[in-house]
């Protein structure tokens, strides 16, 4: 099967899948016993009319099949909706996009970049002290809670004044001139992206490691060995091109997360981005928004896993797509 | 939202309260006109030493002191009384000064503020806790953030003194009220601008009150503060300078509800001939800033979502300095975004807030605090209890729901209407323990329906300590009996019921676990169960179907009135006794209490009567009943503490001065400035 045809397939493939999910996140949701207006309610200074009149806005007095059908019907002319606050959900949603991404780039560049050599280190001096100390590392950062790690360097830059106190731009910012704008937004980043790194480091040296020891083990390395071929040439040119693949599956994965974020270490650190945004719009149980961005974290999965795939077959011609 | 726990564990060893998710404040109206007298006032008075203080407190509030009150009010604010506002005439005014008019020809009249004369420039940062601002439309805002950043930006005809708690007049000059006491005439000051330099007129009064107010753009709570029985007052422009309001009947709080900001009416004027609807989507959150215009000391100038808003300096704004030099002092005032109050406080020992509210800093983190003080380069004032209150209450409904049943069980109504339970419950409840314990000494024992810090509460009404064989003997007064370890009714049905508080709150959790321990004593089984906040409110107030509840209230220090929708009973969060709303949105009352229908007429009459000591009669009389027959049990209020940076200068914190910045005290925001010498 050619690729265009592939991919054609996936898509269509997907369809009926996001509208499952957007059926389920739906009832999900509405069954959720949050009423969003309650902070109104609670408010001795707010009046009846007024809760009506915010009930009717956000169309809560319609039973939850026609505010489904309403949504849809919206998404499907492109119109994601109001969130409750009455801003366009799709325009909080792009003020969010680009902070989160920032992000999440910088976070899985890193991560690759450390766990792929480590755990390429690791398989071959296997049992040594390099294989030993990551493997201490990748325990602390697997069993670690990402927001204890990040309460630990928020203390650290509390007490030693080096480093900003969350947040993504100091507020003399704008003032800044262009280059002094970047350093400023990456001295907000250290924190947040050594967190996710650290966090994520684990899975995927883990990973490497594996999957280099088992091919390592294969006949052909063997064989590649007995005809006298460099050390260097058995690993860099044979063992790892075959030892990659199940890795680039888990890069899309991490296509994925790109715009879901992290929504428990955005909250910790005050980080402007879309996690952050989608848990509070759960804890108020703004539909609009929440739905929103459950259904971009669902379509951004599909098109990684499908990006995956098609990977695959770019970098493995043995693999057939079908 | 367990980070948010271990956060607040490690900052502040555990412990903490006035969630932002549970008081819900109220941010659209306050105070009172015919206010009172000074000494009234439980917690204004200045005070020379702390432990005094506490005492004083005490004696007069008639609440038993707790022992560590003290330890925790290091510095009771005692900001001295400025004199009154001085009205400076111009005959004409640059961006910087404005020159005195000499030929009795003013062109412009302004405020002179009280405070000393600053530095102009800098930039002042607070930190607020939450999502941030929903909209930069005032007169749309619900939410405290957006009221609180808008309160930067628009003034009002009139403002409540932070010492005094009497209304003085703000964009207006004077105002008075006439013998009948139906009519009150404003008179502008000449010259006002608004940011773009269209003047401001009583064309803008005349269009905010007849046109947003009354027709219902925005929030419409507005309005309904202001009608009296469903009339909303006459608005008449007079000249250009004078308007007058006129009611049918006196209204007491009508000074209270025209405290509501003026509106440009060239620029919100096109919006009104559109659908209501259009109103709230304008100067949203996502609009083009540049259009604001504003009447206050700032403007918003930036929004970063879920990082800062931005407000730079009005320059058309209407007050100078002693100095004759054009207020604000500050260039600009940031509010920085945080998603919780421990991210608040670290920022603000991080040097980058200058400022902590009083929702920023609870009781239980205060002693923490006060030991960073001078490493952090800050002071803590402390500005006495909070209008809030805190309150167990029990379902006291006798209907039926639409499905013909009982929302209580008839069993349980018994026990609940007993007012001798009512009375054993709040005597079997050790409240001195509870502030020590839960609020670490940060609060006061509550006895009465208006809390402390009211200019309103009745002081004759005492507090007492816990008493469990007085409680024991008001049970077995109405017929129940204690066999072995719980309690039985008159017809031998066991005493048992469920308490609900929301979850995630652990000083409401504290409080409860005290209190079912101390029914327990009485034989009492109350299985306590936390569930969600907005779950809790749903319970309280639409499905009905609760048994026991602890919660919070905001009050009101100025305007008791403003307890209407709780304590009238057709109102709309008379909690213990929830009746639900017909279609056409009246709440119909059929089956009112005797004690219920005594309050309703001491709200009404309350409302319409201006002399001062007869509305205190009416006010404490209410009281007197809710203390007697406890459909709400007060159990605390919580004491307000602020935090501020030394380098901040002319800050003047009071009790009544509580209201800029969701709840902060920058009530003279206009004259604050950085002292740069220090920084």
């Amino acid at each position: 099967m050619s690729v265009p045809i592939f991919i054609l397939k996936r898509i269509l493939q997907a369809l009926p899948l996001l509208f499952i999910i957007s059926v389920m996140s739906f009832t999900m949701l509405k069954l959720a016993p949050i009423d969003p207006l309650a902070h109104l309610r609670a408010n001795p200074s707010i009046s009846l009319s007024a809760i009506k009149a915010e009930e009717e806005r956000l169309g809560l007095n319609k039973p939850a099949p026609v505010q489904y059908a309403i949504w849809i019907t919206n998404l499907l002319q492109g119109d994601m909706g109001i969130s409750t606050s009455g801003a366009s959900v799709f325009v909080l949603l792009m003020q969010r996009a680009g902070n989160t991404l920032k992000l999440s780039a910088l976070s899985i560049l890193f991560t690759w970049l450390i766990a792929i050599p480590a755990g390429v280190a690791a398989a071959v001096d296997r049992g040594k002290f390099v294989d030993k100390m990551f493997g201490i590392l990748t325990s602390v950062g697997m069993s670690m809670p990402t927001f204890l790690f990040a309460l630990l360097l928020l203390m650290f830059a509390l007490a030693t004044h080096l480093l900003p106190i969350g947040g993504l731009t100091s507020s003399n910012y704008f003032e800044l001139d262009t280059i002094h704008q970047i350093l400023d937004e990456l001295k907000h980043l250290i924190i947040p992206v050594t967190v996710l790194t650290f966090v994520s480091l684990a899975g995927i040296q883990r990973q490497m490691r594996a999957n280099l020891l088992d091919v390592l083990r294969a006949e052909y390395v063997r064989t590649a060995r007995a005809k006298g071929l460099s050390e260097h040439t058995v690993i860099y040119h044979h063992a790892l091109r075959n030892a990659i693949n199940p890795l680039i599956t888990l890069l899309g994965f991490e296509f994925s997360s790109l715009l879901s974020g992290a929504a428990l270490t955005e909250t910790v650190l005050a980080y402007p981005g879309l996690g952050r945004l989608t848990l509070e719009g759960v804890l108020t149980k703004d539909m609009n928004l929440v739905m929103a961005s459950l259904m971009l974290g669902a379509v951004m999965l599909i098109i990684g896993n499908l990006l995956a795939d098609v990977l695959l077959k770019f970098v493995d011609p043995r693999i057939t797509l079908e | 939202m367990a980070p948010i726990v271990v956060l607040s564990f490690l900052l502040t060893s555990c412990g903490s309260d006035k969630s932002n998710t549970n008081t819900t404040t109220v941010s659209t109206a306050t105070t009172s006109t015919t206010a009172t007298t000074n000494q009234t006032i439980p917690s204004t008075t200045a005070t020379d030493s702390n432990d005094q203080g506490a005492a004083k407190e005490a004696t007069r509030t008639g609440v038993i002191p707790t022992p560590t009150v003290e330890a925790a009010m290091s510095h009771i604010a005692k900001t001295p009384q400025p004199r009154p506002f001085k009205l400076i005439r111009a005959s004409a005014s640059t961006a910087d000064k404005v020159i005195p008019e000499v030929d009795h020809q003013p062109i412009a009249e302004f405020w002179q503020a009280r405070g000393e004369p600053g530095e102009f420039g800098g930039t002042f940062t607070v930190g607020a806790f939450g999502q941030g601002p929903k909209t930069f439309n005032k007169w749309q805002a619900a939410d405290v953030e957006s009221d609180g950043i808008c309160q930067l930006m628009y003034e009002d005809l009139l403002a409540p003194d932070p010492w005094t708690g009497q209304y003085y007049p703000k964009l207006a000059k004077s105002f008075s009220i006439s013998a009948d006491k139906k009519e009150i005439t404003f008179v502008l000051r000449k010259g006002l601008k608004w940011s773009d330099g269209h003047p401001l007129t009583a064309d803008d009064v005349v269009f905010t009150f007849d046109t947003i107010v009354r027709k219902g753009y925005g929030n419409s709570s507005y309005r309904d503060v202001l009608s009296v029985h469903g009339k909303f007052p006459d608005v008449i422009k007079i000249d250009d300078l004078t308007v007058k309001f006129r009611t049918t009947v006196p209204f007491a709080p009508i000074l209270n509800g025209l405290r509501v900001a003026i509106a440009p009416k060239h620029i919100l004027e096109k919006l009104t001939k559109k659908p209501v609807a259009e109103f709230g989507k304008f100067w949203d959150v996502n609009t083009d800033l540049s259009t604001l215009v504003v009447s206050g000391p700032f403007k918003v100038s930036r929004y970063l979502p879920a990082q800062r808003v931005e407000l730079t300096r009005n320059p058309n704004y209407s007050m100078v300095d002693s100095l004759g030099r054009r207020l604000p002092y500050l260039n600009r005032f940031d509010v920085s975004i945080v998603p919780d109050q421990p991210t608040e406080i670290l920022k603000f020992y991080g040097n980058e807030t200058d400022f902590l509210d009083i929702r920023a800093v609870r009781g239980s983190d205060a002693a923490t605090m006060k030991k960073r003080e001078t490493e952090g380069g800050f002071k803590m004032y402390n500005l006495g209890p909070d209008d809030g209150t805190m309150f167990i209450m029990f379902n006291m409904n006798r209907r039926k729901n639409p499905k013909g049943k009982y929302y209580v069980d008839p069993i349980k109504q018994k026990w609940f209407e007993s007012r001798s339970f009512r009375q054993a419950v709040s005597h079997a409840i050790n409240r001195k323990q509870i502030i020590s314990n839960v609020l670490r000494g940060v609060g006061l024992p509550l006895y009465t329906a208006e809390s402390p810090a009211s200019i309103y509460v009745d002081k004759n009404l005492g507090g007492y300590a816990q008493d469990l064989v007085l409680a024991a003997d008001l049970l077995a007064t109405d017929g129940f009996v204690k066999k072995g370890e719980w309690l039985y009714d008159k017809d031998g049905h066991q005493v048992e019921f469920t308490l609900n508080t929301n979850a995630g709150n652990t000083t409401r959790d504290a409080v409860c676990v005290m209190v079912v321990n101390e029914l327990k004593k009485l034989g009492i089984k109350a299985n306590y169960q936390p569930i969600d906040f907005n779950i809790l409110i749903d319970k309280v107030e639409t499905s009905l179907d609760w048994q026991a509840v602890v919660m919070g209230l905001t009050g009101d220090k100025l305007e008791p009135y403003n307890g209407a929708n709780i304590w009238k009973s057709n109102g709309r969060l008379h909690m213990f006794n929830q009746r639900l709303p017909a279609p056409d949105g009246s709440i119909p009352v059929t089956d009112a209490r005797d004690f219920e229908i005594f309050i309703d007429q001491c709200f009404d009459k309350g409302a319409t009567t201006f002399d001062p000591a007869e509305r205190r009669k009416l006010f404490d009389a209410y009281q007197e009943v809710a203390y007697d027959e406890l459909p709400f049990i007060y159990l605390y209020s919580t004491l307000d503490i602020t935090a501020m940076k030394n380098k901040v200068g002319n800050y003047m914190p009071t009790p009544l001065g509580i209201w800029y910045t969701p709840k902060g005290s920058l009530h003279n925001i206009e004259e604050i400035y950085i002292k740069k010498a220090v920084h």
